[in-house]
């Protein structure tokens, strides 16, 4: 039951079908016109009805000006961690430092395995995320000149060029759900994104930030340097109804306004694709959950989040 | 030795970190410039670590509209082949169709195994392309592992796939690789300019031919690119500021003046070889090399890796020998040209929806207008739009929504605007506006002869009659030009109704919908009963956005039989008619269509029996009255003016459904063309009755003496034989 006090954040979770490109490009666009935040794609590069996550990010990047761009979750064992780290950097240049890093260690692992990519167990995939952290932080910091070594079981580096260093302090958003994983969130992670679809309840959810808080704090870390990101199902209509985000404008303003203040979500990431909602979420939800939040936080006292960048 | 290959002039770009804008704005100069292609490239793990290649090139993409697009010495070290080639087809795709990737050899002391992984890895890239193959790729190299990834999706268009970082020194091992397996190859000669370097560049050449022969490959099969020189016909600038380019750009338009005045002289034919493996998959009496130099690049032939995508349409399997997608009317004109020299069957594709049309075929040739889909407004205050015939109806329906406009169409956002415009459409929009074809103020067709004829009531006013209802025996329209109407947001339900008494409920529902204001379309889907219910499924639009009216319009349907589900909501119009994905079907359809005026207690029974034999799964009414009632029907070669109802059935053995069909024929008055595909010679005649067909053999005989366009239910007396 904890605001970490970050302010909020809004956007489109797009589903990257190959079918129609235009159509993906122009949700991305359409999330921008609307006051959205963030525009973000899944990335599944074993699906061949997607289009190539990372290349689609690229394209958006030049056909938008202003919205910031990340892939949801990035699939680590089919993008290895330098080029990730190199790619990041440079579209973050070419965006005007518009750029953010979702990164999941995978979890279809037999077309993982297919495509090429070394199947892991679920703690395997933990140790190997924490090394491919630990080599994009490492390429990113050009405050060094030295050449990076870093030995690994998964992702080794041995005598790599640092750079180039990305526009501006690139978060790394880490979709977790299992205790090893969200306790690498808090240690090392600059976001946590989950799916709200995954999580069985606020339960789970405020059992999850309270995992990441510990492992922060205990690696010395604010709690508040892991901002709570989430992607939220959800469709409007016409009338009310208990279920969580289904409902007109006012039912998503007041639930939204909730799980900010109450569990600590900061950014809400509408799946689902549809023009109708993110309009709606941009141009209506949006600046609503944000007079409310600003509004409660004024009365309580909430201090805005110093939100640290990097690794603490 | 001249190879013939069209001279390709570009530049590469600078991929430096200090300005991350300059790959952008000098590729966008470059094209300004008329530059054929940018090329990006990869450092290597050794080299300055600056902007990542792909990454760039993609945003690189994203600025620019014309230009091709290279990435050079792309390594496979940290990039996994099965994704870069995903990667590649998917920038294919977002750029239509401008990329050329290129692969290096990766870092690592040995030699040998960094070609062998290399290899490997242009056989996944190129099995992940092949869409066409149906089984997963499983590619267990020592390397690269791939072990039942799914295909696809093929690039968008025939790529070209290059070897070669242009730095190394001569390197043979990578050379030979290139001459076995590459359509590409960056000659590796040094950036200066001494006289040497002719000599190193003619040196290198004669190397890879030798290569070439040894692989058993045409020399022409492989096009050689340098970096700042003969048989090169790609030339590049290294990395350069704006004012080079501009230097550049005008030594390269003396260089392409003299490089074709040269081949004229000799006579050299000029494009690009294909591989033999694609030439062996070739179809007989269809001469490959005659191909229109314009076409060539955008053709797809049955070895290409985009066949798969193109060789079926959605409701009919298809294996033609040669699909051209032209981008303009002159490429259709001379696609028209070259397809008539062929000795095979030819079909004419728009979206490729066509069930009586025949877009596909076995062994011909298809012309596909899918390249040809602009949409623009050439007036907003009499709202009169041109459309090119490969825009899609959700396209339209999108492009048209800013203006508050929208046009009559069919129901499905997939249908290509070309294949309906020219035989009806009838959409949820139909009893307010009229069909889309009532919308049409002027056309731009091709003719069977080549010429490019305009047509409306004041140019050419008996072709512009033909053309609406039976364009597809005269010509290819490549330009439609509308009056499109003023349409805001519509009512549109969906409602499921227990139809169980279904001769009742048909009855009813002929009634309430010809009693239903202008502004109310429904169509009704049947199928076979289950569990002992017919279910009929209802979708409806109300033209207005104002929830009463649409409750009041809604209100005697709703009261016609027990409803088993409802929804309505007011949406903009391109929400019900939006662009789905792609889908394309084996075999045949099998359909049958009649127009009606009223649904008759004694139509009604016979449908009912036809519903509960099981002999169709998707039975439809949709509404086909209203505003197309307002036109005579001399007045275009669409004669179904009387008619409220055009009603299909589509079934899965043709005779089962014939038979059925044609006890039910005294309930009808005439076919609809677009939903018929009996092919009994007596059909003509519905879909074209009495007068009108006589006129259209006149048109025909003027205009299409050959019967060239035959495809679609050809009025031809004797028609010719579609094969």
């Amino acid at each position: 039951m904890t605001d970490y006090g970050h302010d909020l954040l809004f956007g489109s979770f797009i589903t990257p079908g190959n079918a129609a490109p235009e159509r993906v490009v122009g949700l991305a666009q359409l999330s921008e016109q609307a006051g959205l935040d963030l525009a973000t794609f899944q990335d599944h590069p074993y699906q061949p009805s997607f289009l190539d996550t990372w290349t689609l990010l690229s394209y958006v990047a030049a056909r938008t000006e202003r919205i910031t761009l990340a892939p949801n979750v990035a699939n680590l064992p089919l993008r290895p961690p330098a080029v990730l780290a190199r790619s990041v950097a440079s579209l973050d240049l070419l965006s005007g430092g518009r750029v953010e890093l979702g990164l999941g260690s995978g979890a279809f692992w037999d077309a993982i395995e297919a495509m090429g990519g070394r199947r892991l167990t679920p703690g395997q995939g933990v140790d190997a995320l924490r090394e491919a952290i630990a080599v994009i932080r490492a390429l990113w910091d050009t405050s060094e000149r030295a050449r990076v070594d870093l030995p690994g079981e998964y992702w080794p580096l041995a005598g790599a060029k640092r750079g180039p260093a990305p526009a501006h302090p690139v978060g790394i958003w880490v979709g977790a759900y299992k205790p090893r994983m969200l306790r690498l969130t808090g240690q090392h992670a600059d976001g946590w994104l989950p799916s709200l679809g995954y999580l069985s309840s606020m339960q789970d959810l405020d059992d999850a930030n309270a995992r990441i808080d510990d492992a922060a704090a205990a690696a010395g870390r604010d709690p508040r340097a892991v901002r709570r990101l989430l992607n939220v199902g959800g469709r409007l209509s016409a009338r009310r109804s208990t279920d969580l985000l289904t409902g007109p404008p006012e039912q998503w303003v007041e639930q939204l306004a909730v799980l900010a203040l109450e569990h600590g979500t900061s950014a809400f990431i509408a799946t689902g694709d549809d023009p109708t909602l993110l309009t709606v979420l941009g141009q209506e939800i949006a600046p609503a959950v944000r007079e409310l939040v600003a509004a409660e936080r004024g009365g309580a006292g909430t201090a805005p989040a110093a939100v640290v960048a990097g690794e603490a | 030795m001249d190879l013939g290959h069209p001279l390709q002039l570009g530049v590469e770009l600078p991929l430096g970190a200090d300005d991350p804008g300059a790959a952008a704005r000098l590729a966008a100069r470059a094209e300004d410039l008329g530059l054929d292609l940018v090329v990006v490239t990869d450092p290597g793990a050794d080299g300055e670590p600056g902007l990542d290649a792909w990454t760039a090139l993609a945003a690189v993409a994203g600025r620019t509209e014309r230009v091709d697009l290279a990435a050079r010495g792309l390594t496979l070290d940290d990039r996994p082949p099965a994704v870069l080639a995903r990667a590649v087809a998917s920038l294919d795709h977002l750029a239509g169709g401008r990329v050329t990737p290129g692969l290096a050899a990766g870092a690592g002391a040995d030699r040998d195994e960094a070609l062998d992984a290399l290899a490997e890895g242009v056989d996944v890239l190129r099995g992940m392309w092949d869409a066409a193959d149906p089984g997963p790729l499983a590619l267990e190299g020592r390397h690269h592992r791939v072990v039942g990834a799914q295909r696809g999706p093929a690039p968008a268009h025939t790529l070209a796939l290059w070897l070669g970082d242009g730095r190394t020194p001569a390197d043979t091992g990578a050379r030979v690789l290139a001459a076995r397996v590459a359509d590409g190859w960056w000659l590796p000669v040094a950036d200066d300019a001494t006289p040497e370097r002719l000599a190193a560049v003619r040196r290198e050449q004669a190397a890879l031919d030798a290569d070439l022969a040894a692989a058993g490959r045409d020399p022409r099969e492989v096009r050689r690119g340098l970096v700042l020189d003969a048989g090169v016909g790609t030339l590049v600038l290294s990395a350069a500021d704006e004012d080079a380019l501009a230097a550049f750009a005008e030594v390269a338009a003396a260089v392409r003046d003299r490089v074709a005045a040269g081949r004229a002289a000799r006579g050299t034919r000029v494009g690009t070889v294909r591989s033999a493996a694609v030439r062996a998959a070739r179809a007989p009496g269809i001469d490959y090399d005659a191909v229109p130099a314009a076409l060539v690049g955008t053709a797809v032939e049955p070895g290409d890796a985009g066949y798969a995508a193109v060789r079926s349409t959605y409701m009919r399997g298809g294996r033609p020998g040669l699909v051209l997608r032209p981008g303009s009317t002159a490429e259709v004109v001379e696609a028209l040209a070259y397809a008539r020299a062929q000795d095979v069957p030819l079909a004419i594709r728009s979206g490729g929806h066509g069930i009586s049309g025949r877009s596909t075929n076995e062994g011909g040739v298809v012309l596909d207008l899918s390249r040809m889909t602009a949409i623009e407004v050439l007036d907003v205050a009499t709202r009169r739009v041109r459309i090119q015939p490969g825009a899609r109806w959700g396209e339209v329906a999108a492009a048209l929504h800013p203006y508050g406009w929208a046009l009559t169409s069919g129901d499905y956002g997939g249908v290509g605007v070309g294949g309906l415009a020219t035989a009806g459409g009838i959409g949820f929009l139909v009893r307010a506006h009229g069909l889309t074809l009532d919308h049409l103020r002027a056309a731009e067709v091709v003719l069977a002869d080549g010429s490019v004829v305009r047509a409306s009531d004041d140019e050419n006013p008996d072709l512009f009659w033909g053309v609406r209802g039976a364009g597809a025996n005269l010509g290819v329209v490549t330009s439609f030009e509308f009056e499109v109407d003023e349409v805001g947001d519509v009512g549109f339900a969906q409602l499921v109704f227990d139809a169980s008494d279904t001769e009742q409920f048909l009855v009813d529902y002929g009634a309430t919908l010809e009693a239903a204001p202008r502004d109310t379309t429904a169509f009704l889907i049947m199928g076979p009963p289950r569990g002992g219910v017919v279910a009929a499924q209802v979708m409806a639009m109300v033209d207005s956005d104002d929830p009463d009216t649409i409750i009041e319009r809604l209100t005697p349907f709703a009261r016609i039989a027990p409803l088993l589900q409802q929804q309505v909501q007011v949406v903009p119009y391109p929400a019900v008619v939006s662009v789905p994905q792609r889908h394309t079907s084996d075999g045949e359809p099998v359909t049958r269509s009649g127009m009606a005026e009223h649904l008759t207690p004694e139509l009604a029974a016979d449908a009912a029996r036809l519903v509960r034999s099981g002999a169709t799964p998707f039975f439809q009414i949709r509404a086909a009255g209203g505003a197309v009632h307002d036109v005579p029907a001399d007045a275009t070669a669409y004669a179904h003016r009387s008619a409220n109802f055009s009603i299909v059935a589509m079934g899965s053995s043709r005779r089962r459904i014939d038979a059925i069909w044609d006890a039910m024929a005294h309930h009808f008055d005439g076919a609809y063309l677009s939903f018929e595909t009996d092919r009994r010679p007596e059909r003509l005649a519905d879909v074209y009755p009495g007068a009108t067909l006589e006129r259209l053999r006149g048109l025909k005989r003027r205009y299409d003496p050959e019967d060239v366009f035959r495809h679609n239910y050809s009025v031809a007396e004797p028609p010719a034989v579609v094969v």
